[in-house]
């Protein structure tokens, strides 16, 4: 498997910033103590060269007059006692050469022995005359003096100084170093990491609220979560519930509108309604005269009963419609099948009045669980759409079905088609959209407004011999979708 | 005399464990306490400046060598001798590294040797006779010798490697030997003298018949019988004093006409 490519960019603030402050501190902890360490080289050098100066000037003192002499033995027992007494230098090797470069005695004679020469590899640290060589690696260090009298060379004398302490003493100052520098940057790591999730912790808050947005809930943010005014997270938030406020508003016009439109509708609608009811009544008045006159037959009274209790079912089928319109279905939760079969009532003189023939395919089980009233509004509007849209004797389809866990109604007209701008309302559908300037065409945006609100989509489709055939889809809520699939 | 100013003055060479000071606190203290009078020791570093202050007249009496006894004879007058194990005799030892690889005289030729004193019988004369019955010199036998000026600092030298080989008085390598001293372990002898006659105390010959001298001489012999000198005894491993007589040193006399000899057969 391929490791995830590493792309920092996408590390969270809480990662960032904690390592960025360890970054930081790490280097510069790492400067200073370079510095340090370089600071305690220096002093530990000055303080070995001075420490070094003392005692060859007093070992120089002591060794004259027997180096003088060439005295074997004084030379050899001054080194021998000077050794051990010199407190602040560790002496691990003194060596007393003469002029010609043999040795006369050295505090270790097995090493270097009496008249032996001194070896090239001790001369060799002084190239260049230095009175100190420092060797860091081996935890040593050699100095050397000339013995003078006046100026006359009389030999010289070599130290080999242990200096492992120093060394010792230097590599505790790093592990120290190194050990407070770690603390102080996890301390730091620590910190920055707090900060960084307080500093972070009302993101998440916005980005809950964000998601809720998404979801649909328009809701804003309470003020136990709003930053103080004048920060930048505070103005954010201000500037989110300044947005979900105007959303919210906007919804509520939307509401309004489609409430108003519904209205407008039913008015529009109310002379054709009216004469829907008068039309009926001819014939029935007639039925009552005629049981008046002839009531007495059977036969007669049998067939004005009848003529009267179909004019008063189709009276009270529009009435009914038209009551559902204004006050709403009984459960605004299901669409009954009977409330879209109502619709039949409301548009049959439209209808009537265009000549137009209406085929009504209404194949919805009993209820389905959608937005009854929504979805009834909407597909009222279409269907007047439609009768607007056909020429007359023209044929008005409409079919409704249940399928894929949705709900479609199809509405399909003879017209010449979907003007350009209410095509777009469909294609989009979505609550976003605007109400389109002038009250022309606000029942086409209601319905759009409505099916968006619902999560629903349109289905446009221009049949080959002309025509307009628009599709609804309703997605089911939940329940009935496991109903389904049961 | 300076016997006769009040305080004795007793010289001491580096015949022995000359490094001890609680040792000669004692022995001072002995001394004063017998002659009644106060007693001081007096140390050079040389051989020569204590026989050289003793010849003078400067020092009542003094502890020193065989060999410049033999050598001022005439001019010296013995008034106590040391016994050792039973007898007022030791030996001189020539030593090498306890490392070195050699066995005899002869394989020290070429090598650094060190020597005691100039003026010392076990630290170089019997060495240098030594060498004389072999036809050879200190000078011409060894690549560098020198004098450390004390039998101990012998035992250091050579147990240090600063020199290969060294001469060395019998009694002080044996007394620092069973002191414990880890000094000799660092080295070993090779050749042990035959016996010679324990490093007298002596006087100026002139001064022999002065109460405080006679007094000194009594005190050493009779200082087995006192607490404190059985304790000075005890810490130098002697058994004690006798009078003792010349011919004891007889040997190291020998050896010292024939280097003489030797020298002036070659000049």
């Amino acid at each position: 498997m391929k490791a995830p490519a590493i792309n920092p960019a996408a590390w969270p603030l809480t990662l960032k910033v904690p390592l960025l402050v360890a970054v930081l501190i790490v280097s510069a902890t790492a400067i200073a103590s370079n510095i340090v360490l370089m600071r305690i080289s220096e002093t530990q050098k000055t303080n070995l060269q001075q420490l070094t100066g003392s005692y060859l000037d007093g070992l120089s003192t002591a060794l004259m007059p027997h180096v003088i002499r060439k005295d074997i033995w004084e030379t050899f027992d001054t080194l021998d006692r000077t050794r051990e007494q010199y407190e602040g230098v560790h002496v691990l090797n003194n060596i007393v050469a003469l002029n010609d470069g043999s040795v006369l005695a050295a505090s270790d004679p097995r090493a270097f022995p009496v008249l032996s020469p001194v070896p090239e590899k001790l001369t060799e640290r002084f190239p260049n005359g230095e009175e100190l060589v420092i060797d860091d690696v081996d935890g040593r260090a050699w100095t050397r003096r000339t013995l003078k009298e006046g100026n006359v060379p009389v030999g010289s004398i070599f130290v080999e100084i242990d200096i492992s302490d120093l060394l010792r003493e230097r590599h505790e100052v790093l592990v120290t170093l190194i050990v407070v520098n770690s603390l102080l940057t996890l301390i730091f790591v620590a910190f920055g990491y707090v900060m960084a999730r307080r500093m972070v912790r009302p993101l998440s808050v916005l980005t809950a609220y964000v998601e809720h947005v998404r979801e649909g809930k328009m809701e804003l943010i309470p003020p136990r979560y709003m930053p103080a005014p004048g920060t930048e997270f505070g103005d954010l938030f201000r500037r989110f519930n300044a947005m979900a406020q105007a959303l919210n508003e906007r919804e509520a016009l939307a509401a309004r509108l489609a409430e108003e439109e519904k209205m407008a509708q039913l008015g529009r609608l109310a002379s054709g309604m009216a004469h829907e009811v008068n039309n009926p009544l001819g014939g029935m008045m007639n039925a009552v005269d005629t049981l008046q006159k002839h009531g007495d037959e059977p036969e007669v009274r049998t067939t004005s009963l009848d003529l009267l209790r179909r004019g008063l079912t189709g009276i009270r089928n529009v009435v009914r419609a038209a009551l559902v319109t204004y006050k709403g279905v009984p459960d605004p939760h299901h669409l009954g099948r009977r409330d879209l079969d109502d619709l039949r009532f409301l548009v049959q003189h439209e209808i009537r009045r265009r000549r137009l023939r209406l085929l009504w395919l209404n194949d919805l089980p009993d209820e389905v669980s959608v937005d009854g009233e929504a979805t009834r509004q909407a597909a009222l509007n279409l269907i007047l759409n439609a009768c607007a849209a056909s020429p007359t004797g023209g044929m008005v389809r409409v079919e409704a079905r249940r399928e894929d866990g949705a709900l479609h109604i199809t509405i399909a007209d003879d017209g010449p088609g979907l003007p350009e701008t209410v095509a777009a309302l469909f294609e989009e559908a979505s609550t976003d959209v605007p109400p389109p300037k002038g009250i022309t065409g606000l029942g086409t945006w209601t319905a759009a407004h409505l099916v968006a609100r619902m999560n629903g989509r349109f289905q446009v489709a221009t049949a080959a011999q002309g025509g307009t055939r628009l599709t609804m889809v309703i997605p089911l809520r939940r329940e009935e979708k496991l109903v389904a699939a049961a | 005399m300076a016997a006769s100013s009040g305080t004795v003055r007793f010289g001491l060479t580096p015949v022995f464990l000359d490094t001890d000071i609680q040792l000669l606190a004692a022995l001072e203290r002995y001394l004063s306490d017998r002659l009644g009078r106060p007693v001081e020791l007096i140390k050079r570093r040389t051989y020569q400046e204590i026989t050289l202050m003793l010849l003078s007249g400067w020092l009542d009496a003094a502890w020193i060598c065989g060999y410049p006894y033999v050598r001022y004879r005439d001019q010296l007058y013995l008034l106590a001798v040391p016994v050792y194990l039973g007898k007022p005799l030791y030996q001189s030892y020539l030593i090498v590294n306890a490392d070195s690889p050699v066995e005899t005289v002869a394989g020290l030729r070429g090598r650094v040797h060190a020597f005691s004193d100039p003026d010392s019988n076990s630290g170089f004369l019997v060495t240098q006779h030594l060498l004389a019955t072999m036809g050879e010199s200190p000078d011409t036998f060894f690549s560098r010798y020198f004098f450390t000026y004390g039998h101990r600092n012998v035992v250091r030298a050579v147990s240090s490697s600063l020199a290969e080989s060294g001469s060395v008085d019998g009694y002080v390598w044996e007394v620092i030997k069973h002191n414990g001293s880890r000094l000799v372990e660092g080295t070993r002898v090779i050749r042990k003298s035959e016996w010679l006659g324990f490093p007298p105390v002596v006087c100026n010959r002139n001064a022999r018949d002065v109460d405080a001298i006679k007094g000194i001489a009594e005190a050493l012999i009779s200082m087995n019988e006192d607490d404190l000198g059985q304790e000075i005894l005890a810490a130098l491993h002697l058994d004690g004093f006798i009078r003792g007589s010349p011919p004891l040193f007889d040997g190291i006399e020998e050896k010292y006409k024939f280097v003489r000899n030797v020298f002036r057969d070659k000049t």
